[in-house]
């Protein structure tokens, strides 16, 4: 299983960006959220893994 | 004649303040209730800081740079104009600062949330050096 990585970059000016490799879904937002309470990410962006699981999870839900 | 300026930056944590300063070379003194500053020629400012780096500390410095919270909470730097013009205390300077705060802030939620630390780096940029940290999901 691959190991779900989190980089923070920082730049001159104490801006942050966080960029994750590994996750999927929702586990992205809980990361960015950990992160960001501390107010140390400043701008965070999802990556495709993010919308393919969210975009999966939705067609297995059962249709009513 | 040269006087205080006030420069904004988005700092809250005292702690943070201080260990980024410290990792910069410097002995910031922490007067917890504030205190006045005083400059070059006897100008002062007009709100306590409560974080200061003695003028003897700051290389070709005509005066201390002060940290004072303003109504928010928030940090303010509190700088003299020429050394901000000529001295080169002026926001590069504030921007490193707050590189600086920034990654001890980072590592310090990473700890408390129990994300594994696996390395730092610096990198060049166009925009200049970025600190990056990396961490992994216990």
């Amino acid at each position: 299983m691959q190991e779900k990585l989190i980089t923070v970059e920082i730049d001159e000016n104490g801006n942050s960006s966080i960029d994750l490799e590994g996750f999927q879904g929702q586990g992205c937002g809980d990361v960015a959220k950990d992160f960001r309470g501390g107010d140390s990410v400043t701008q965070s962006s999802r990556k495709r893994e993010f919308y393919t699981r969210t975009v999966a999870e939705k067609q297995s839900q059962p249709q009513t | 004649m040269s006087q205080y300026e006030e420069l904004t930056t988005t700092m809250t944590d005292q702690q943070y303040l201080v260990e980024a300063l410290t990792e910069m070379g410097y002995k910031p003194e922490v007067q917890t209730e504030g205190t006045a500053l005083r400059g070059y020629g006897g100008v002062s400012w007009n709100r306590p800081v409560q974080v200061t780096i003695p003028r003897e500390q700051l290389r070709g410095a005509l005066a201390a740079v002060g940290f004072g919270r303003d109504d928010a909470g928030v940090f303010q730097a509190v700088i003299d104009d020429l050394d901000r013009k000529c001295g080169g205390f002026d926001e590069s300077w504030l921007g490193r600062v707050a590189q600086a705060y920034k990654e001890r802030q980072t590592m310090a939620v990473a700890k408390t949330k129990g994300y594994v630390f696996r390395g730092r780096e610096i990198v060049q940029t166009p925009q200049g050096p970025k600190v990056q940290l990396r961490f992994a999901v216990r």
